[in-house]
């Protein structure tokens, strides 16, 4: 087996005294598309988030590509090469969609305004929404302003896409055209870490699943064997709630 | 009445109208800067840098403009050892005591943009630096904008404090005049009007931009 693309060992996080994260260690590899489930406050959102050190964890470490990012040097530079979707979207209102996309590749990784532009238009194709380039967030919906969330994420050209929640504050007919997005990415081979509750994207496009309850892993299986034997009684009782099998 | 004193005497007090503009524009230009260093303190992480801005905005705040004035007004000589000036010291007062104000009004623009909206810039790589400058300071001072003009308003009212001190702003003038021609109800009535028209037209704006915030 190659060298894993992420590989967290004794991963501790404290939110004040909350121990969010309790020692994990686990790996993720290249091409894969892995969704991160479990229980709210289970700290599915707080490992995604260490993975490109938006949090600061205390203890352990996690390693991209091999490098330390507690020891990175230039913490944005490594980001840069990670892309990440938001529960909320987080586009930036006083810009044009097109801007949005194009921030980034101009100023982190340099690229001219002619080339990012044309990226950023070709990816808002992949996306379904070129014709919203040249309007603001406020005027999209919530799918498209996702779906142009999701190729702000991609313009990084990343080599790990990290999705926080991207559809729980989407109405559901819009839920579909944003998994749509994603499914697609997956299928082209992206490597991704989902936090999601929509256990159908789930179980269709993702090929593990990492549970996780009061900030351990508790089980990490292959999608087929996780839905059809869960392992321990708490991924259980959490399928049987969340699948509304009464 | 007899509003031909107004006439006769209109470029002197057209000069004292020229100095509260000056006194309220220079005080604004040197206040905001000031103020955004200050803002910035505020919301330091670090305490050494947190508490000293704090206490500073709290004293200021806790203190009338006029106190201020003339403590500037009666300390700066005794530090520097020699008289500074009516213009100076009262500048001095001013802008101190405003930037107080100018802080606050910054500090929570920079906290009306969301965290997340930091995380997010951050995330694609751009530096804490990039996106405080590209994300989150763009919005701050679009929703800081109809409080900051107000306060200008404000600035500008206050210069008629500097009467204190003896500087002919556009007040004083008008005092002065009263004494002379023994008119003051045309004289204040004038002065009233000057400065209902120019506070008006100020917050008018504040008002504009206000509305123009909540639609986008």
């Amino acid at each position: 087996m190659s060298d894993p693309l992420v590989d967290i060992r004794d991963l501790s996080l404290w939110y004040e005294k909350f121990k969010a994260l309790d020692n994990i260690s686990t790996s993720f590899t290249a091409g894969k598309c892995v969704v991160i489930c479990g229980p709210s406050g289970s700290g599915k959102s707080s490992l995604l988030r260490c993975v490109n050190r938006l949090e600061d964890f205390q203890e352990g470490d996690v390693y991209f590509e091999g490098q330390s990012l507690r020891e990175c040097p230039n913490i944005a530079s490594l980001r840069s090469n990670i892309g990440m979707v938001f529960q909320h979207f987080e586009l930036y209102p006083h810009m044009t969609i097109l801007d949005n996309i194009t921030l980034a590749p101009r100023h982190a990784k340099g690229k001219s305004k002619a080339d990012a532009e044309a990226h950023a238009l070709t990816l808002l194709e992949r996306v379904d929404i070129v014709d919203q380039a040249h309007k603001h967030p406020a005027e999209l919906s919530g799918g498209q302003q996702q779906r142009a969330a999701i190729a702000r994420a991609l313009a990084l050209e990343p080599k790990l896409m990290l999705f926080d929640e991207p559809t729980s504050a989407l109405d559901p007919e819009m839920i579909v055209e944003v998994l749509r997005a994603m499914r697609d990415l997956a299928n082209d081979g992206m490597t991704m870490l989902v936090v999601t509750h929509e256990m159908g994207f789930a179980r269709e496009v993702s090929d593990e699943i990492v549970f996780m309850d009061e900030g351990k892993i508790v089980e990490r299986k292959e999608t087929n064997d996780f839905f059809s034997n869960p392992h321990s009684k708490r991924a259980q009782d959490f399928l049987d709630r969340i699948l509304m099998k009464i | 009445m007899d509003w031909s004193v107004i006439a006769t005497h209109l470029p002197f007090l057209m000069k004292g109208l020229w100095m509260s503009v000056k006194l309220a524009t220079l005080v604004v230009i040197f206040a905001f800067p000031l103020a955004c260093l200050i803002a910035v303190g505020r919301i330091s992480s670090r305490s050494w840098i947190r508490y000293p801005s704090a206490i500073f905005v709290n004293t200021m705040r806790s203190n009338p403009l006029i106190l201020i004035v003339f403590w500037f007004f009666f300390l700066v000589p005794i530090i520097i050892g020699r008289p500074v000036g009516d213009f100076a010291s009262v500048m001095i007062g001013f802008i101190v005591f405003f930037s107080a104000y100018f802080t606050e009004i910054i500090r929570s623009g920079i906290q009306s943009v969301g965290r997340n909206q930091i995380q997010a810039g951050l995330s694609t790589g751009l530096t804490y630096f990039q996106t405080m400058r590209m994300i989150v300071l763009p919005q701050a001072l679009r929703n800081m904008m109809p409080a900051l003009i107000t306060e200008c308003v404000i600035v500008f009212q206050g210069t008629t404090i500097a009467y204190v001190v003896g500087l002919r702003e556009f007040l004083n003038s008008t005092f002065l005049i009263t004494e002379i021609t023994l008119r003051p109800a045309e004289l204040y009535t004038f002065a009233a009007i000057v400065y209902f028209v120019v506070c008006f037209a100020g917050s008018s704006l504040a008002r504009q931009m206000e509305k123009r915030k909540v639609r986008t």
